[in-house]
């Protein structure tokens, strides 16, 4: 059959071609308009599909599909009006049901015609620029429906009195409320905007506004935080559920800017539940709040940065001013820290770890250590009273925090050369006194401030452990060598220091007696044996010893106590009754010294070996002294302090600030001829910054000090000043 | 093959094609009959009336639905047409957007 066909080949005119009946289209439309009219009256059931589709298709071939599509337009419109009218004539509540209902069969219908039209929208619409089926529909509908006179209003009134409602407490519909949201959306996202959102932004405005007036007058400020809080995140849930996502931004900012932008100053400054009220009372969770609340608003975190640092700073202040506090430099130091563990606990818990918050933290700290000068003195006192006793039987994590914290404070510490010679004092006392509790946490703190400052900084610290260990092998050499020679008499242990590396002080000796000088004429000929060149001198103020001593009823002790007082109580082995005048003659121990050690040795209750007459607190220089026999005491060892003063009193402070300024020269000088090396021609402001940035770890050098040291470089003639420029300096080689 | 997944589909000339859904899915518009919203009637008694395409056309056309499954899934083999059933067809494919 097939090759018959072949056979038969030829090209025939597709026969639909030929019919031109003239009320052919007029006929087909009629079909295709009562399938809408059908559709649309829910009758769609007996339609076929296939006829429908094949009118259509054979409308627009024939090129009739202008008519087509004009009679959709209008039949579409004269339906979408009807619906109109059925839709203003829901009452109340029904209007927005009604609305809903009908959109569903608008689209279900729309859905149906762009189906059976499929041919038009595919052919005809592109090639004639037409707006396809389905777009039309909804633009109709837009038009038609929700544009009328009568809906476009209504219909936004009543969404946004459903809003209210909800936003009063009331349960509303949000499924019905979703639908129509979401057709609006459908019907592009100017008609969104332009007929909801810009209303509800408005209104939103203005209900938040009288409301967080009205919060602001009857709350305080943690509650408000609250509700603020609450009604935010009604409104992150309300875009959730029902409006479009990218509303969720211009909501909130309203929300944020009425409840939180506004109210700010107010909010941090409120009286008794403000920002520092909160710190004061620790709540954590209304800080936090605070936090994340302001965040959202310009500015808003700024505000509670500075109302923080200021605070910080006033208390701050407060702590280093109050001369109570400067009494115990222990307690000081211990407040300045749980001052710094308290805010750090408020930025780790409430700001989330803010940077900008820790370093006005750091600031403010820096800010009012400094304001007292002796916060170096301070904390290096609070480091010695650790390791003294403050560390026994701490594991040793717990030793590296404190250690941790301390270091903490000292960064904060403008003038750390300051605070390098205190900590030299403290610790030559220490490892001469060996009362330190850990060598390894002594350590450990050297290495930090090495880390921190640079080797410079702890050459001389590492230098007296050097020292420490070196004379435990001298000593070792020395008995050795001598001791079998030596006996029964006195042990001595003598610890050799290197000049420079201690903070020696130029004292004038005392007389040792014999029974010691003749053991230390020893070892000094031992040392400078083994050791030439060197020069030995004995720092009696520094020293200790342990005496047996045998009181009036056979009672024996073994007291501890300092070189000097050892002088003192040796003189008793050879006499009873002693004058001040005797006993300063003998040793020939500077005066203050002298009253102080005898002050411990006659007038602590407890300690007292000696007995003074007149009885009284202090030393007076025509005083008489009595061995006291009848000594007693509990404890077999008896240590007998000095009476010093842990703090430096006031003419010592200003000596060791003289030292410092002293010792601050040399190194103002250095960085001078440093800059000027690498510089050759700078003018003076210039290397005053300069010199400032260089010194910056260890101090603050005062600009009237580098003027001098200038001044005294040119007199040496390191420098010399421009002729013609007199404010030019120039480096000499 | 289910009752539920075949279509039967009618020539011009009264020839019935029972062919399975998927198949006759392949025509976009075969598709939207149905499976448009409201109840037409060939979504209703799952047969399709085409008036304007011949048997044997239309019986090309089943052909080519299959063909085209198969290809789809991978088993590439050559459609023969026919030349002189070519016009035709090509205008049914047009109808049916295939």
């Amino acid at each position: 059959m097939s090759a018959q066909k072949k056979r038969n080949f030829q090209i025939e005119a597709f026969k639909h071609r030929v019919v031109v009946d003239p009320k052919y289209a007029e006929k087909t439309w009629k079909i295709l308009e009562h399938a809408i009219h059908e559709i649309y009256n829910h009758n769609a059931s007996g339609l076929s599909f296939e006829e429908l589709y094949r009118n259509a298709y054979n409308m627009v071939l024939h090129k009739f599909g202008e008519k087509l599509y004009s009679g959709l337009v209008n039949t579409m419109s004269f339906h979408l009006k009807e619906i109109s009218k059925g839709i203003e004539a829901a009452q109340g509540e029904l209007f927005l049901v009604e609305l809903n209902r009908k959109w569903a069969d608008h689209n279900k219908a729309l859905q149906m015609i762009r189906d059976i039209l499929m041919y038009m929208d595919r052919t005809f619409i592109p090639s004639t620029h037409k707006t396809p089926v389905h777009e039309l529909g909804l633009n109709l509908w837009r038009d038609v429906v929700i544009h009328s006179s009568k809906t476009q209003t209504r219909l936004r009134d009543t969404l946004l009195e459903l809003v209210h409602m909800e936003r009063s407490g009331e349960v509303i519909n949000r499924g019905l409320m979703r639908n129509i949201i979401k057709m609006l959306m459908d019907l592009g996202s100017s008609v969104y905007q332009e007929d909801f959102e810009k209303h509800f932004l408005d209104v939103s405005a203005d209900f938040y506004r009288l409301e967080s007036q009205q919060f602001i007058e009857s709350c305080d400020c943690g509650d408000y935080l609250k509700k603020a809080e609450r009604r935010l995140n009604e409104e992150i849930e309300r875009v959730s559920h029902y409006l479009d996502a990218r509303s969720e931004p211009k909501i909130t900012s309203v929300v944020e800017k009425e409840m939180i932008e506004s109210h700010m100053q107010r909010l941090v400054h409120m009286e008794n539940s403000g920002l520092v009220n909160m710190f004061v009372d620790d709540k954590y969770e209304d800080l936090g709040r605070m936090y994340n609340l302001f965040r959202r608003v310009p500015n808003g975190l700024s505000i509670v940065r500075d109302v923080m640092t200021s605070y910080i700073r006033d208390t701050g202040k407060q702590l280093v001013t109050d001369p109570d506090r400067i009494k115990d430099p222990v307690d000081y130091v211990q407040r300045l820290l749980d001052l710094k563990d308290k805010y750090d606990k408020v930025i780790s818990l409430a700001f989330n770890n803010d940077k900008t918050f820790q370093n006005a933290l750091n600031s403010s700290f820096e800010y009012f250590i400094n304001l007292n000068a002796r916060s170096p003195e301070f904390i290096s006192l609070f480091v010695d009273d650790k390791l003294r006793r403050g560390l026994r039987g701490v594991s040793e994590e717990d030793i590296e925090i404190v250690l941790d914290k301390v270091m903490m404070l000292f960064r904060y510490l403008q003038e750390k050369d300051v605070f390098e010679k205190y900590y030299k004092q403290h610790l030559a006392k220490r490892l001469l006194s060996g009362k330190t509790v850990s060598d390894d946490a002594e350590r450990s703190l050297i290495v930090k401030l090495k880390t921190e400052c640079g080797y410079q900084f702890t050459s001389k610290l590492e230098g007296m452990f050097t020292d420490m260990k070196t004379s435990q092998d001298t000593m070792q050499g020395f008995y050795a060598r001598f001791g079998a020679e030596l006996g029964e008499g006195p042990t001595l242990v003598v610890q050799v220091l290197t000049t420079g590396s201690w903070p020696t002080q130029a004292s004038t000796t005392c007389n040792l007696p014999p029974e010691i000088l003749g053991i230390c004429e020893k070892f000094k000929s031992y040392y400078l044996g083994t050791h030439t060149g060197r020069r030995l001198s004995w720092q009696t103020n520094m020293g200790s010893a342990d005496l047996k001593a045998t009181f009036g009823k056979g009672q024996k002790h073994e007291l501890n106590v300092s070189t000097y007082q050892m002088c003192v109580l040796m003189l008793f082995n050879n006499a009873d009754r002693l004058s001040y005048r005797d006993i300063e003659q003998a040793t020939e121990i500077p005066a203050v010294d002298l009253k102080r050690c005898l002050q411990s040795l006659a007038c602590v209750k407890g300690r007292n070996v000696l007995r003074k007459e007149p009885m009284s607190k202090d030393i007076a220089e025509d005083d008489a002294f009595f061995f006291n026999d009848k000594f007693t005491s509990k404890l077999y060892k008896v240590k007998i302090g000095t009476v010093v003063a842990q703090r430096e009193t006031e003419p010592e402070n200003q000596e060791t600030r003289q030292r410092v300024e002293e010792d601050r020269k040399p190194q103002i000088e250095a960085a001078i001829v440093r800059i000027m090396k690498a510089r050759r021609v700078l003018d003076h402001n210039n290397i005053v910054t300069e010199v400032t940035k260089q010194l910056q770890s260890r101090f603050l050098p005062n600009p009237v000090v580098i003027k001098k040291r200038i001044e005294s470089l040119i007199e040496r003639e390191f420098l010399e000043r421009d002729k013609e420029d007199r404010k030019l300096y120039r480096y000499l080689a | 093959m289910k009752k539920e997944d075949t279509v039967k589909l009618i020539s011009a000339e009264g020839f019935e094609f029972v062919i399975h859904k998927d198949a006759a899915m392949v025509s976009q518009t075969i598709r939207n009959m149905l499976t448009s919203p409201g109840n037409f009637a060939e979504s209703q008694h799952r047969e399709v009336t085409f008036p304007e395409i011949s048997t044997t056309i239309l019986e090309k056309i089943c052909q080519y639905f299959h063909w085209n499954l198969q290809f789809a899934s991978g088993k590439e083999t050559e459609f023969p047409i026919e030349p002189e059933l070519t016009l035709e067809l090509m205008m049914a494919a047009n109808y049916l957007h295939t």
